[in-house]
């Protein structure tokens, strides 16, 4: 298929290793670019209008032409690849480093050349055993073929904090701080890790460059929905519907095509109720809106975004007031405590929440809760104060008489009927230990 | 340096010039407007942007509100605060309503009440009732994390300026925030008590009632209190201090900010020391020794008379031992008195520093702006000049180069060897680039005698001299030592011989009271009068005592180690007459014109040695006098005698004078946490020829002594020496044996 492009081969052949990866043009590129400048890279990226896949959609080429010459700032340049995805949702940079590893260490070095650097580090989600140790060994073999070229590879494990996945909060924990967001200016561009200039890229981004190179950006723009929303993504379809999984797709493609031609729609023939596009953290859609392309423009139109790419399919079972608590009592859970309407705004979304689900709320409540969204929204001093406001602020909004039956009825008009089954993982189970198991 | 390029920033309508890339909360300051902020605090490095109280509108910014805290002057910027724009009225009292909703309000029963920036911001822009009808969140409180702090972690609003504190101030890392979300909390690592020399500025720092002295608890009623502006008298820093006092009773002490002394930092001996004030043995009434019972209490007349027969009946034959704790006023009446009345011109000073030092005056600020520092000596500067120690840092944070030359320094020298290394540094690598650079600075701290005359010798080989960004300091081992000699010097021009025998020493002070040269010198003498605050220090030795007075309890004026001269205050009523009013008295007695006022006495000195200055004109935020140009190459202090090589299998003693020590530390329960372990501090190589481990128990003797001690081990220290604290090292001679 032309448009696979981040997981190319991969059903064919075993991409984890090394020849495997080889024989399918692996390091090509690689090789290539090391002879070029690296202005010529950031170009070819440009002109495919790369955006970030970590879910801010932020053009890649431009971020790397941020990062000051060395002349400018002497000091190390650092590239670091985002793999924590912990946005509740997403699962596809775990897929990637499972299945095509080398294309993900190839986009590193290729990144690295493009900024002068010398340095990679990939700080990876801490639950990520497995794809943990298939980087590992993916390192291992590049660097015994020579591929790396003085550059070194830092393979970091996260300790399970959703924080530590936003870029700053990487930034404090691979110094070995606590994972709190920085204030900025200054962007890591400018001072990042250890102060110096650094390129934050997530996985996904960071895997679809050596494609780029291959296809040329300009045959790269021409997939997907252009000219905002080229090429590919990797969608994670989960929640109430048939073939959950991971679906590399051209941008543009609908949400009524991925659940009901690619995901065999909702099982046992129950009614969709809403769909979530891009993650936990983005503003809910409803069960007419599902014709909307899934590309940035169409969806921001729709007052929301594609965030991580995560399509959270929701079924009539779904009371609504249960799932806005769900995802609260995540960010509430994950907040880091550094900021103010953060901090407090999230456990007393929370609060009303539990009062609305209880029946002890009142109609005023409902109102002080879109208030408590609001006050939150936009203040906070990175977003995660956000991407908990904004879905429950959906939610209330767009369900508003399921919020108001709680109320009437002094309870949840489900009557312990509703499921939430396959909707996020409640929160309890959030709490891991990622370091229990560290390998040598 | 050229000027700055100012820029026009518009502030709610008003428009205000700046120089370019002055914070916006400054900036809007200099246009009347307020920027209300808790977590900003420019002391502690840049902001971080937490609280979220400063939200304003900035045109041409995403239209959301900004950090205020986190922006920086820019030609043409439109800011909007509170006062104009909606967007950032709102957003302010979101702040404020969200900080609220899960605090305690126990206003009412918080010693910050009254003084709480949290209530006055809640009245300003605040939510005036509650929308939060759930339960708060609750944490044990109050919790002490020292035994002179306690937490209240309820109250906390997680400005994270405590935790930014310890982090780039102190650098002591104590202080961290455990858990995550609201469950945060300000903690120590494995709730370790908090200790170092710097602890209580978090209590300063913090803008709630969470962090809280524990000496004055449900005392603090700022509104009845009474600030009296003074300065520090228990270091040779003199860090500005505010008095609280109520009733005559000194509750507590904060810092007054002296950009160019502390910075509103202090240390915790100066913060909590205050309390000795009103130790249990304090002496309050004149006492005379009587053969069979002891000391008794006598009447001030009776007194006076005493110490006129004593000083009459020496026949000139005296000696005077100073401290370094008087004010250069009460040093100046004592010595006018037995220098002029009687003849007596041998003192004690407390320490040998050494002229010449004027002539490279600086500010201790210029430490911050200095690209290369070297520091000699022997003692850490922390336990001399705590404050000496922040400025190093903050240097060192800013990219100055330090470079440490004494036994455990970046350049290890034998103890006893610092005048030669300083000497040294005329020539060589280090030589040339201090010779070379503009911002230079020379710290001499501890190791020998005439430290001073030593730098002032290095400096005017350096070219520092004509050289503003340069300077030296000479960090004395006392607060007023320098003005103390200055004050000896000037009373009298005269010379006599050493008296022999000795027939009356007069003790001035704790400090020499505590003195075992001084003790050493009182057994020879015929008479003793001691001048001393505890009883502790003067029985047994001195035939008459007079009460002494603290430096929180005089008019006078100290000189710091710049050789600034600063007012003390009298912040708290003496229980006894302070010094200079007897001293008075008793000079009439022998037609030596002295006055009781200390703007007087001050007033005579500085005709002789401060250059006439007034002592109004030294104001509350004293300015350092203008660089003193030398005549003459300043004369050297001979070297001490470099002591004997410790001759194999032993070690060489290095004792040090812990900052928190002394007869002020000794009785202030919340500070007795902070003296130091009992511990000997050996080198790698040491440690390992000697099989110790860090933490076990060693035996160290010399000579007979013996004494047990836990090893630390000290990567910095040189071979073959071992370091103790004075408390712990005792008796011990120079050469010490050590082993498990
Ligand atoms: C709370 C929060 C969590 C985030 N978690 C992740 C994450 O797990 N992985 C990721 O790639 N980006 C995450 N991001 C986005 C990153 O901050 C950053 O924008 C991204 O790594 C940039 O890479 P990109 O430009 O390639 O998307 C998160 C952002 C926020 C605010
Ligand atoms: S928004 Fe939340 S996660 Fe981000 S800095 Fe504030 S408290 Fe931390
Ligand atoms: S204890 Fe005080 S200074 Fe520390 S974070 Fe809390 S409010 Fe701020
Ligand atoms: S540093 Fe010195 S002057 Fe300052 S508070 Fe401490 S003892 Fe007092
Ligand atoms: S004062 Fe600006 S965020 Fe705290």
């Amino acid at each position: 298929m032309a448009d696979v492009i981040v997981l190319a081969n991969a059903d064919e052949r075993d991409l984890r290793q090394l020849a495997e990866y080889r024989a399918v043009g692996g390091y090509t590129q690689l090789e290539r670019v090391r002879s070029l400048e690296p202005a010529a890279i950031i170009d070819e990226l440009n002109t495919a209008n790369l955006r970030g896949r970590g879910g801010a959609f932020f053009p890649s080429g431009r971020k790397m032409q941020f990062i000051p010459p060395k002349e400018q700032i002497p000091k190390p340049h650092y590239v670091c690849v985002n793999a924590d995805e912990s946005e509740p949702g997403t699962f596809k940079d775990r897929e990637i480093m499972n299945r095509v590893p080398h294309r993900l260490i190839e986009g590193s070095l290729i990144a690295a050349h493009a900024i002068d650097s010398q340095h990679v580090f990939i700080y990876i989600r801490g639950e990520y055993l497995d794809a943990f140790e298939t980087l590992r060994t993916a390192l291992d073999d590049a660097r015994g073929a020579g591929l790396f070229n003085g550059v070194t590879v830092v393979l970091h494990r996260g300790a399970g904090a959703y924080i530590c996945g936003e870029e700053s909060g990487l930034l404090e924990s691979l110094e070995g701080k606590r994972g709190q967001a920085r204030s900025r200016p200054p962007f890591p561009a400018a001072s990042g890790l250890y102060a110096s200039p650094t390129l934050i890229n997530n996985v996904e981004t960071i895997a679809t460059i050596p494609k780029i190179l291959e296809l040329g950006g300009a045959e790269y723009a021409k997939i997907g929905a252009p000219p905002d929303s080229t090429g590919t993504r990797l969608f994670c379809l989960s929640g109430n519907v048939v073939k959950g999984g991971n679906y590399e797709l051209p941008m543009g493609i609908t949400i009524r095509e991925v659940i009901y031609d690619l995901g065999g729609g909702i099982p046992d023939g129950r009614a969709l109720k809403a769909v979530i596009p891009g993650g936990s953290s983005m503003p809910i859609l409803t069960a007419d809106q599902i014709d909307v392309p899934l590309e940035h423009d169409a969806l921001r139109a729709l007052d929301t975004f594609l965030g991580a790419a995560a399509v959270i399919v929701v079924d009539d079972r779904a009371c609504m007031v249960q799932l806005g608590l769900r995802v609260a009592q995540f960010y509430m859970h994950e907040s880091c405590g550094k900021c103010t309407p953060c901090r407090e705004g999230t456990r007393w979304m929370v609060q009303l929440l539990e009062a609305i689900e209880a029946g002890d709320a009142t109609h005023s409540q409902l109102d002080l809760l879109l208030d408590v969204c609001d006050r939150i929204l936009g203040k906070c001093l990175c977003p995660l104060g956000d991407a908990a406001a904004m879905p429950v602020a959906s939610y209330v909004v767009k369900f508003r008489d399921e919020f108001r039956a709680h109320v009437d009825q002094g309870g949840c008009p489900f009557g312990g009927e509703s499921s939430l089954e396959g909707l996020f993982a409640p929160v309890d189970q959030h709490t891991h230990h990622p370091v229990a198991e560290v390998p040598a | 340096m050229s000027a700055p390029e100012l820029v026009t920033v518009t502030i709610d309508e008003r428009s205000v010039q700046v120089p370019k890339g002055t914070g916006i909360v400054e900036t809007a300051a200099a246009a009347g407007i307020e920027i209300p902020v808790f977590c900003y605090e420019p002391r502690l490095g840049a902001a971080v942007g937490a609280c979220r109280m400063c939200l304003v509108e900035v045109e041409g910014m995403p239209p959301k509100p900004q950090a205020g805290c986190t922006l920086f002057a820019q030609d043409g910027m439109v800011v909007k605060t509170a006062r104009t724009s909606e967007m950032a009225r709102v957003a302010q009292n979101a702040t404020l309503e969200f900080i609220l909703v899960n605090h305690p309000l126990d206003c009412p029963v918080c010693d910050k009440g009254g003084e709480c920036p949290l209530q006055d911001l809640t009245f300003r822009y605040g939510p005036g009732n509650t929308r939060m009808t759930f339960d708060k969140r609750t944490f044990e409180k109050p919790i002490p994390i020292s035994p002179a702090i306690s937490i209240d972690r309820e109250r906390c609003i997680l400005c994270y300026r405590c935790t930014r504190f310890s982090e780039s101030v102190s650098e002591d890392n104590q202080l961290v925030a455990v858990n995550r979300g609201a469950q945060t909390m300000i903690a120590t690592f494995e709730d370790e008590p908090y200790t170092g020399a710097f602890t209580g500025n978090v209590t300063e720092l913090c803008p709630v009632g969470a962090l809280l002295p524990t000496q004055p608890r449900f005392e603090i009623r700022p509104w009845e209190f009474q600030a009296v502006p003074s300065v520090c008298g228990l270091c040779p820093v003199g860090c500005n201090i505010d008095v609280d006092q109520r009733e005559g009773k000194i509750k507590r002490i904060l810092s007054r900010n002296h950009p160019e002394v502390d910075e509103g930092w202090l240390c915790d001996k100066g913060r909590f020391g205050f309390s000795h004030l009103y130790a249990e043995d304090r002496i309050t009434d004149p006492l005379r020794r009587v053969r069979s019972r002891g000391l008794e209490e006598i009447s001030w007349e009776d007194a006076l008379d005493d110490a006129e027969r004593l000083l009459r009946e020496a026949n000139g034959r005296i000696a005077v031992a100073l401290s370094g704790s008087e004010t250069t006023e009460d040093a100046y009446a004592l010595a006018k008195l037995v220098r002029k009345g009687l003849g007596a011109h041998t003192a004690m000073l407390p320490e040998e520093i050494g002229g010449g030092l004027d002539a490279f005056r600086a500010p201790l600020s210029a430490i911050r702006d200095a690209e290369l520092i070297v520091v000699l000596g022997e003692d850490p500067v922390v336990e001399r000049a705590p404050i000496v120690d922040l400025w190093l840092r903050k240097a060192r944070r800013a990219g100055a180069e330090i470079v440490e030359i004494g036994p455990a320094g970046d350049v290890q020298i034998a103890p006893g060897t610092t005048a030669r290394a300083c000497r040294k540094l005329k020539s060589g690598e280090l030589g040339d680039r201090l010779r070379a650079s503009e911002r230079a600075i020379l710290i001499w701290s501890g190791g020998g005698a005439g430290g001073g005359s030593h730098l002032a010798a290095l400096a005017t080989d350096l070219g520092f001299a004509d050289k503003p960004g340069c300077g030296a300091f000479f960090l004395p081992e006392t607060a007023n030592g320098r003005g103390v000699a200055e004050a000896w010097a000037a009373a009298s021009d005269d010379e006599g011989p050493e008296p022999e025998p000795l027939g009356l020493l007069i003790v001035s002070g704790d400090e020499a009271a505590a003195n075992p040269n001084v003790r050493a010198l009182a057994e020879q003498a015929e008479r003793v009068l001691a001048i001393t605050m505890f009883h502790s220090l003067a029985v047994g030795w001195a035939d008459l005592v007079l009460p002494g007075t603290s430096y929180l309890e005089r008019e006078g004026t100290y000189v710091n180690v710049e050789g600034r001269i600063q007012r003390l205050r009298r912040t708290a009523i003496p229980p006894a007459p302070d010094e200079l009013a007897w001293i008075a008295q008793l000079a009439s007695r022998f037609e030596v014109e002295l006055s009781p006022s200390p703007s007087l006495v001050f007033a005579e000195l500085s005709e002789r040695v401060f250059g006439g200055v007034t002592y109004e004109d030294l104001g509350e935020e004293a300015r350092l006098p203008d660089r003193v140009p030398l005549e003459a190459a300043p004369a050297e202090s001979a070297d001490e005698p470099v002591p004997a090589k410790a001759p194999g299998g032993t070690l060489q003693l290095l004792r040090y004078r812990p900052l928190f020590s002394g007869a002020a530390v000794e009785r202030v329960p919340e500070l007795q946490f902070q003296r130091p372990a009992p511990e000997i501090e050996l080198s790698v190589k040491d440690a390992k020829r000697l099989g110790v481990r860090r933490g076990e128990p060693v035996s160290v003797r010399s000579n007979g002594t013996s004494v047990q001690l836990r090893a630390a081990i000290n990567k910095r220290l040189k071979a073959g020496v071992a370091r103790i604290a004075d408390d712990h090292a005792r008796d011990l001679h120079p050469t010490v044996e050590v082993s498990k």
